[in-house]
């Protein structure tokens, strides 16, 4: 079988975080990017990581499959390629795209899908459940209406069987199973569980692996985003309203906030 | 006919959620600003109530596909339903409520239809014709505005506490255009069911106790639980303690787990990354304990308690509820 994985790179979403927890996030002169200059590092989305390694587990669980992992971005977006064929991959394909809209997934489905009907006998594209940057998961969905193929989102386990997948997927009320036919788009998710780290050995031989390259061009004609543009990023600035409720030991701070929480009908009074 | 804001309301069961009433009043303040109507396509088994329910809270237009068949979301059959109902309604602009499979349809009715999507939409502005919006990005880090090129519909997702649904309006009627269900053999299909679905959710719950990496040891998560018990509310956690293995990922409260409104939200031993704000910052009150004066749980918080997490939790537990001994 012939599997596809679509990964994304992204400025590393717990390096905006730590930024923004100490208050210290800012936008950009453009105004559609952080200034966090090379401190936050671009690594690949942690969803499509795992997407990766739901397609190793396939095969370590005995299916006969390629592996081939593809991404559309700007020149640097290349190197999260290196480390998926360190991981197991067989062969990566960038589609270099340098201005592409990295919030518009409406163009890298398109982008994508082209070049997915150009490789041979795809039956299985697994997908990051969304990025963690725009967290938006629009590609899983848009790509699977463009193969005209099966869909299935959040997946938390996948198995191979005749001409067919079992998903687990996670829901909110549990897991859930489903049967997808082939050709499917299925995207996965955190509960998956964590990816494999390639080793240092494989690093080194995946150095001397470039992969493929192809241009946007040859899969959507204009450049710029096609269905949705990232008009500008802001920074919300939360306005502390907190009420310290203070006293002299933890029982009397606890005993005031409870007496506060009933007083303003927020808490039941109790109930013996 | 004119045209319409079209919430997508998927409600397998028969029964409107909340979101979907929020999704209604946000439908009834936009079409207001584009002097449109608001129209409600209702996708599930069983619909009669939910029909009068959504004619009573605004919609002047109401399809619906009613089937046993729908009793289940399908994504092959909800989104060919979706297309039809944005034909008969005109609609430029769909409403989708937060929901658990708003990933599988929102981009999916976009890319159908030839329109565009954002899920997560906090806000939604008039542009002449159009709309842009304005959606939270890396988990709620910093917030991004979006507007489309595409000539088709912009469906949107919403994030929770848009608006606010309209107060129902006894006796108000709509017109009704039943809908045909497609002709389509999914290709997916449920093996087995989620089975937790009876029990109470998180979602669902009125008070919400959630700790993090303050409680210092795995084994104070008992106190948390014991305090959500005596109050009648649900025990939360932090991505933090999940990872940890001190609480299970179905306790999760954040931008990748649980998503929850409840009345008071207590932050224990919390630290407030945003990823984890994504989850509970609309819950009416919240309320923070931590030892950490600096913590950015303050910013969100209503009260705050400084002090470590476990001296304030056993008296916490002893104030409150029964006693059950």
């Amino acid at each position: 079988m012939h599997i596809v994985v679509c990964a994304k790179q992204v400025l590393d979403p717990d390096g905006v975080n730590a930024y923004a927890f100490w208050g210290r996030l800012e936008v950009g002169e453009s105004g559609r990017a952080f200034s966090v200059g090379d401190v936050v590092q671009q690594i690949i989305n942690a969803y499509d990581e795992q997407a990766l390694e739901a397609a190793l587990r396939l095969r370590d669980a005995g299916l006969e499959c390629q592996i081939t992992v593809v991404t559309v971005g700007a020149e640097e977006a290349g190197t999260i390629l290196r480390r998926c064929v360190a991981m197991g991959a067989d062969d990566a394909i960038h589609v270099l795209d340098p201005d592409h809209g990295a919030a518009d997934g409406f163009r890298t489905a398109r982008i994508l899908a082209g070049l997915i009907r150009e490789l041979d006998g795809v039956e299985l594209v697994l997908c990051g459940r969304q990025g963690s940057d725009f967290d938006q998961g629009t590609v899983p969905a848009v790509l699977a209406e463009q193969l005209e193929a099966a869909l299935v989102t959040m997946a938390a386990g996948v198995e191979a069987e005749d001409g067919s997948m079992l998903v687990t997927r996670a829901t909110p009320n549990g897991a859930e199973t489903v049967r997808a036919q082939l050709p499917a788009v299925v995207s996965v998710s955190n509960e998956l569980g964590l990816a494999r780290y390639p080793s240092s050995r494989r690093m080194m031989q995946a150095r001397r692996q470039p992969p493929a390259q192809r241009q946007a061009s040859e899969f959507v004609q204009d450049s710029g985003p096609l269905a949705v543009e990232l008009v500008e990023l802001s920074v919300p600035d939360v306005q502390g309203q907190c009420e310290i409720v203070d006293g002299a030991s933890a029982a009397e701070k606890a005993a005031k906030l409870i007496a506060t929480l009933r007083e303003s009908g927020l808490l039941g009074a109790p109930s013996a | 006919m004119p045209e319409h804001v079209l919430v997508l309301i998927s409600a397998p069961d028969g029964k409107l959620r909340d979101a979907d009433g929020e999704a209604l009043g946000a439908a009834r303040a936009l079409a207001e600003s584009r002097a449109a109507a608001v129209a409600a396509v209702l996708i599930g088994s069983g619909m009669d109530e939910a029909a009068s329910e959504a004619a009573e809270r605004g919609a002047d237009l109401v399809l619906v596909a009613d089937s046993p068949e729908l009793a289940a979301v399908n994504g092959e059959r909800v989104v060919p339903i979706a297309a039809d109902a944005i034909a008969r309604a005109e609609a430029r602009v769909v409403l989708a409520p937060r929901g658990p499979d708003l990933l599988e349809l929102v981009p999916r009715i976009a890319a159908r239809t030839g329109g565009a999507s954002a899920v997560g939409v906090t806000a939604i502005r008039r542009e002449g014709d159009d709309v842009s919006v304005e959606a939270a990005v890396f988990g709620g880090a910093a917030r991004a505005v979006y507007r489309f090129h595409a000539l088709g519909p912009r469906v949107l997702g919403l994030a929770p506490a848009v608006a606010d649904a309209p107060e129902r309006e006894a006796g108000r009627t709509a017109e009704t255009v039943e809908l045909a269900l497609p002709d389509v053999q999914p290709r997916v299909e449920v093996v087995q069911a989620a089975d937790a679905g009876e029990g109470p959710r998180l979602e669902d719950a009125q008070y919400v106790v959630s700790g993090g990496r303050g409680l210092q040891d795995g084994e104070n998560y008992g106190l948390i639980a014991e305090l959500a018990e005596k109050i009648g509310g649900m025990p939360g956690a932090s991505r933090a303690i999940v990872d940890d293995g001190w609480a299970t990922a179905d306790q999760q409260v954040g931008l990748t787990g649980k998503i929850v409104v409840p009345d008071v939200y207590f932050a224990i031993g919390i630290s407030g990354a945003s990823q984890h704000m994504a989850g509970c910052s609309n819950a009416r009150c919240l309320v923070a304990i931590n030892n950490d004066p600096e913590a950015p749980i303050f910013k969100y918080a209503h009260y705050g308690i400084v002090d470590d997490a476990l001296d304030v939790l056993p008296e916490l537990i002893r104030l409150t509820g029964k006693q059950s001994g």
